[in-house]
């Protein structure tokens, strides 16, 4: 039994990291107050569990969710390319609240409010993955490759070029590089993960609805960010262990379970604001929110 | 004929809602330059509050209403002096007071959640009355009240910014806290000020909504988008702008289920915020904003 609660953890932590490092490269590097990063976890969710269950294969709909995921962050790039700080977080924002309501209402494709459930547990080249063990080998080899492959984005002068962009946008311009170019690929990049991420929850779960993407959803991944670092990813790394273990007690005290939701929201967001109050910077970053 | 005006009826009557919220945020804006998120929560929790004193303890209505916006004056004060001054006294940036807001609007509607319960509560103080019929469009006497208790808030609220001193200081640190600070108005005491009647407005939106419609732990949230929605069409800012913001923005979302589904009422909100972020960020009637870097 708990072999299956500490495996169940780890998926959790494997399937957060990814969408946090990922939310990393918008808001930590990019310096993007990106407040509608769940919609492209929403998106890459129900992009691979509609494609299975209409017969395709696993690794087709995985990197079709993160590659319908990176459209949508191309099409949100194009209007928020001039707004900054709290105009740009509105922005994102309302991006959000627009794919929940098309999930909720667009019911001859997501059945609405009823949700989809039985989706397939992925199967890889003739191996099934539908033990938890054996699924966390695959998240856990999946969650290696995004952090390289982030890493690499991140360290390349590419990412120097986002960094500049997040210090000083005018600057940066003013060394010829094109910075709406280069903040509209970091949010593609940054929805693209996202998007891999929701497949990988959508196979886990096996069930999805629209109230599992709601703004609540963002609160954990934006404590994770804040917590872990803005553009740190070994503090990412560390805060999303934090994060989703510290409400687990919860269940041992002997709550009932309509209690320990909320009660988990009231500890992420009494932690967002006592970290953005005394270590705006988190563990390991080197910046603070503009 | 008579569709048009049900639709456009029901547009006045949200419009009169979301002005409430709206006008409250924008004078909470005013002052403080950042966007308070949790003004939806205060709302949310007033109503909640009404309901517990007037449905579950068996007060007298006007006592309930009282004590509802006694406790939404001391929430928005709460919040402004237990977080917000903290945030201000190491000069944090708006992007962390508008994300340090949002935890709070979090915070509050999973405190609601546990106090309440997630299941749908009514104020059942005036009865569904039959409604009145007006050129076709049918109105209930409930709804011809908010719409007249919200007109005599926007009065009272216009009369106390231009004729009062306190009114007049909050105009003042609006447009230059430096200069207001120098002929010695005190700012923290301006924002304190600014909460408690932002608040108290909140409140007022939160008991009208519960009688009107049924109370849910989420409903601050839904409010609040209409609420800075609304703000951003009349130029955030700007109170007036706000209250005009509101009222075509209710229009717009009543018209626009004509074509759409009634379940993309809020994202219609959402593509005009969209729209007016992209063409005209200051709004219908917005100033430029202080900090603007271009």
């Amino acid at each position: 039994m708990i072999e299956a609660y500490f495996i169940h953890l780890l998926i959790l932590i494997g399937i957060y990291l990814i969408l946090a490092i990922s939310l990393q490269i918008s808001m930590g590097f990019t310096g993007m107050l990106n407040l509608g990063h769940i919609a492209f976890f929403a998106i890459g969710a129900y992009t691979s569990a509609l494609l299975t269950l209409n017969g395709f294969p696993f690794w087709f709909a995985f990197l079709s969710a993160g590659i319908l995921a990176m459209i949508f962050g191309y099409i949100l790039s194009l209007p928020i390319k001039k707004l900054k700080g709290d105009y740009l977080a509105l922005a994102t924002m309302g991006f959000s609240f627009v794919i929940y309501a098309i999930l909720l209402n667009w019911t001859e494709l997501t059945r609405g409010s009823l949700g989809i459930p039985g989706i397939s547990k992925p199967s890889l080249l003739g191996f099934n993955f539908s033990s938890n063990f054996t699924f966390l080998i695959l998240t856990f080899i999946i969650c290696v490759i995004c952090y390289f492959l982030i890493r690499r984005i991140t360290h390349s002068p590419f990412g120097k070029v986002l960094e500049s962009i997040r210090d000083d946008e005018l600057a940066s311009k003013t060394l010829g590089k094109n910075t709406s170019k280069a903040k509209s690929l970091s949010l593609m990049i940054s929805a693209f993960f996202a998007g891999l991420a929701g497949s990988l929850y959508a196979h886990y779960i096996t069930y999805i609805d629209p109230s599992s993407f709601t703004i609540m959803a963002l609160i954990p991944v934006l404590c994770i960010v804040i917590i872990g670092g803005l553009a740190s990813l070994r503090g990412t790394f560390i805060a999303t262990i934090i994060i989703v273990l510290l409400p687990e007690p919860l269940r041992f005290i002997g709550f009932p379970s309509s209690i320990i939701g909320p009660m988990r929201q009231i500890i992420y967001a009494l932690l967002l604001i006592i970290i953005l109050l005394y270590k705006p910077k988190g563990i390991y970053g080197k910046v603070e929110i503009e | 004929m008579s569709l048009f005006n049900q639709l456009l009826i029901n547009g006045i009557i949200a419009g009169a809602i979301y002005a409430l919220v709206a006008s409250g945020f924008s004078l909470i804006y005013n002052a403080c330059k950042f966007i308070h998120f949790a003004h939806g929560a205060v709302v949310a929790f007033s109503a909640y509050i009404a309901y517990y004193f007037f449905s579950t303890l068996n007060i007298n209505f006007g006592f309930s209403v009282l004590f509802a916006l006694i406790f939404a004056c001391l929430l928005g004060w709460a919040m402004n002096h237990f977080v917000y001054k903290k945030f201000r006294e190491r000069k944090a940036s708006n992007s962390i007071l508008l994300i340090a807001s949002f935890g709070l609007l979090i915070l509050i509607e999973s405190l609601i959640l546990i106090l309440f319960g997630a299941d749908v509560k009514t104020i059942n103080y005036i009865e569904v009355a039959k409604g009145i019929e007006i050129f076709g469009a049918i109105i209930t006497p409930l709804q011809i009240l908010i719409v007249v208790s919200s007109a005599v808030i926007f009065i009272g609220l216009f009369l106390f910014m231009k004729k009062t001193k306190l009114g007049k200081a909050m105009r003042a640190v609006s447009n230059n806290k430096d200069v207001a600070e120098i002929v010695g108005i005190n700012s923290e005491t301006i924002y304190s000020w600014s909460f408690i009647i932002g608040s108290l407005i909140a409140g007022i939106a939160g008991i009208l909504i519960g009688l009107e419609q049924n109370l849910e732990p989420t409903m601050g949230t839904s409010l609040i988008i209409k609420g800075f929605t609304a703000a951003i069409i009349g130029g955030i800012g700007n109170v007036y702008g706000a209250i005009i913001g509101a009222l075509l923005l209710g229009l717009a979302e009543n018209f626009g289920i004509w074509y759409l589904p009634s379940g993309y009422k809020d994202a219609i909100a959402f593509i005009i915020l969209f729209i007016f972020l992209l063409f005209k960020p200051k709004g219908l009637f917005g100033t430029k904003r202080e900090g603007d870097k271009e």
